[in-house]
């Protein structure tokens, strides 16, 4: 794959699990630096598959894919972990570190890059205060409802300004309101320049963002742009 | 909440809570303990060594066989003749300091332990021994000076008293030999241990470790977490461990002494040995973190 303006690009991606079936087949896929997507299909279509694909928790097995213009077949266990420093990942069941505080989760990404415990500060307290977890920051995350923890762990997933945002029902547990708010911090991301991929069910939020949408169907991925109502072409390279 | 100061940091991976680290704790200090008493024993029986060559470095001993004459005045007196041929011989050898040739009294001492007070030696056809102090630096050819002192006194041996300890070197090599291999198990024990729980430990915190990586963190930021717990854990537990050897070490020593064996006695801890067994802890510690390091790093890459 020759070096361009794609966060990610997959050829003829195939997933599967042990020896079963494969879940997706033949997946072809580009996604340009700064686009914003969002990712459908019914229960079970391979949403979380493809989405574990794109933040290098797995490898496909078949295909070829490549993240920030670096081929993961030709990438080692080190540069595989400065490219996810570039990802943001929102989990559908949160994934945060029980035992640890709202703090202590959000702040791990920049822990993880060394960087000055001062400024982490900064940084924590001022995206807890933004998603109005300012009163919750000492508490563990155990203790927490599930709309704090969603939040706990979108903050979790922006707090490194990363270059690609992928989203689980980010917004699955939270009201009408904070939702919204969600959807605008992931908005304003792209805007300064984020990749934005995120996967829902929400009708509402569909079409209140006029984003295009991947579809995963029958094991492969389409895609809808929204002023059109059927499948466009099939592959969307 | 603008201040954020009360905040402190807490280690992603809950290890201190573990199991196995009370465990690995006993373990550590077992080992630990084990391994000073016996590095004790191999740096005593070292020092032994070293004062038995220290002590014959300088000095040898010269036998003069009595002559086989059934008139006993005229034996000792041939004999008495062959020793006056050997100390001046041995006094122009160049690296030669002082040749004393041992008195009837001095003989007598010696040879009472096994003969009585009573005894009159010059009635027994007893060798005599003069005793030869050379200079630490004399470069003496022994096989040579052992042919020209026969020549010039040819009832004389010499004897550098390296024959006899020979053996007693090499049975005291031989404890050693064991003593670093049992060394060498305890340490091969414990880094086992250590390996084993570490990668139990590595299953049990699985989750937390995929998401450590999925944000990014490498091999080495998990590893180092682990090093972190095992060198606190390693250096207790060599506390611990010495804690209970210190005094086991002087309780050996004394019963040593004891024995009242002038070969035994010569076995003894300085103060760079003692040095060594204090600073287990230390090696228990770099011993720990050092195979949980290694251990995360090789386990993680067959993880994910």
């Amino acid at each position: 794959m020759a070096e361009n303006n794609n966060i990610i690009e997959m050829n003829n991606v195939g997933i599967r699990y042990d020896q079963g079936p494969e879940i997706l087949s033949d997946i072809k896929l580009a996604l340009p630096q700064g686009s914003f997507h969002f990712l459908t299909g019914q229960s079970g279509a391979g949403k979380t598959s493809l989405l574990s694909l794109m933040y290098l928790a797995q490898k496909p097995s078949r295909g070829q894919i490549s993240v920030f213009n670096h081929n993961l077949n030709f990438t080692n266990r080190e540069q595989l972990a400065s490219l996810r420093r570039r990802i943001g990942v929102v989990f559908q069941d949160f994934r945060l570190i029980d035992h640890l505080s709202a703090f202590d989760n959000v702040a791990l990404p920049l822990r993880v890059c060394g960087m000055d415990e001062h400024e982490i500060r900064k940084r924590v307290t001022e995206l807890l205060t933004w998603v109005e977890l300012d009163s919750h920051m000492q508490d563990k995350t155990s203790t927490l409802s599930g709309g704090e923890k969603q939040r706990v762990a979108i903050a979790r997933a922006v707090i490194n300004r990363p270059d690609l945002l992928l989203a689980d029902e980010p917004t699955g547990n939270v009201d009408n309101i904070i939702a919204g708010k969600l959807m605008k911090l992931f908005v304003e991301l792209n805007k300064l320049g984020t990749t934005v991929v995120i996967a829902t069910h929400s009708d509402k939020i569909i079409n209140d963002f006029a984003y295009p949408r991947l579809h995963l169907q029958n094991r492969g991925l389409h895609i809808y742009y929204p002023s059109d109502t059927s499948v466009l072409g099939g592959l969307y390279v | 909440m603008s201040d954020s100061s009360y905040i402190s940091r807490k280690q992603e991976l809950p290890l201190k809570g573990e199991n196995t680290s009370l465990f690995l704790q006993v373990i550590i200090s077992i080992a630990v303990f084990i391994f000073a008493i016996t590095l004790s024993g191999v740096l005593s029986i070292d020092s032994m060594i070293d004062n038995w060559n220290k002590s014959i470095l300088g000095s040898l001993t010269v036998q003069i066989i009595p002559t086989n004459d059934t008139d006993k005045e005229k034996s000792r007196a041939e004999t008495l003749a062959y020793q006056e041929k050997a100390v001046d011989f041995l006094k122009s050898v160049n690296g030669v300091i002082k040749v004393t040739p041992l008195s009837d009294d001095q003989l007598t001492e010696l040879l009472s332990p096994w003969l009585g007070d009573e005894v009159n030696i010059t009635d027994l056809p007893t060798p005599r021994l003069i005793d030869v102090k050379i200079s630490p630096d004399a470069n003496i050819d022994f096989s040579q000076l052992a042919k020209d002192l026969a020549v010039a006194s040819p009832q004389a041996s010499l004897d550098n008293h390296k024959l006899w300890l020979n053996k007693l070197i090499a049975f005291a090599d031989g404890l050693n030999l064991i003593a670093s291999t049992v060394l060498l198990l305890v340490a091969g024990i414990t880094s086992g241990a250590i390996f084993y729980t570490t990668q139990m430990s590595l299953g049990l915190h699985h989750n937390i470790i995929e998401i450590l990586h999925i944000i990014g963190a490498k091999d080495t930021y998990v590893a180092q977490q682990y090093a972190k717990r095992m060198a606190f854990l390693g250096f207790m537990g060599g506390v611990i461990g010495l804690f209970f050897a210190i005094p086991s070490i002087f309780f050996i020593g004394n019963l040593a002494l004891a024995i009242e064996g002038g070969i035994i006695s010569d076995a003894g801890l300085n103060f760079a040995d003692w040095s060594i067994i204090l600073a287990l802890p230390l090696f228990s510690m770099l011993i720990s973190m050092l195979t949980a390091y290694y251990t995360v790093k090789k386990t993680l890459k067959k993880m994910l």
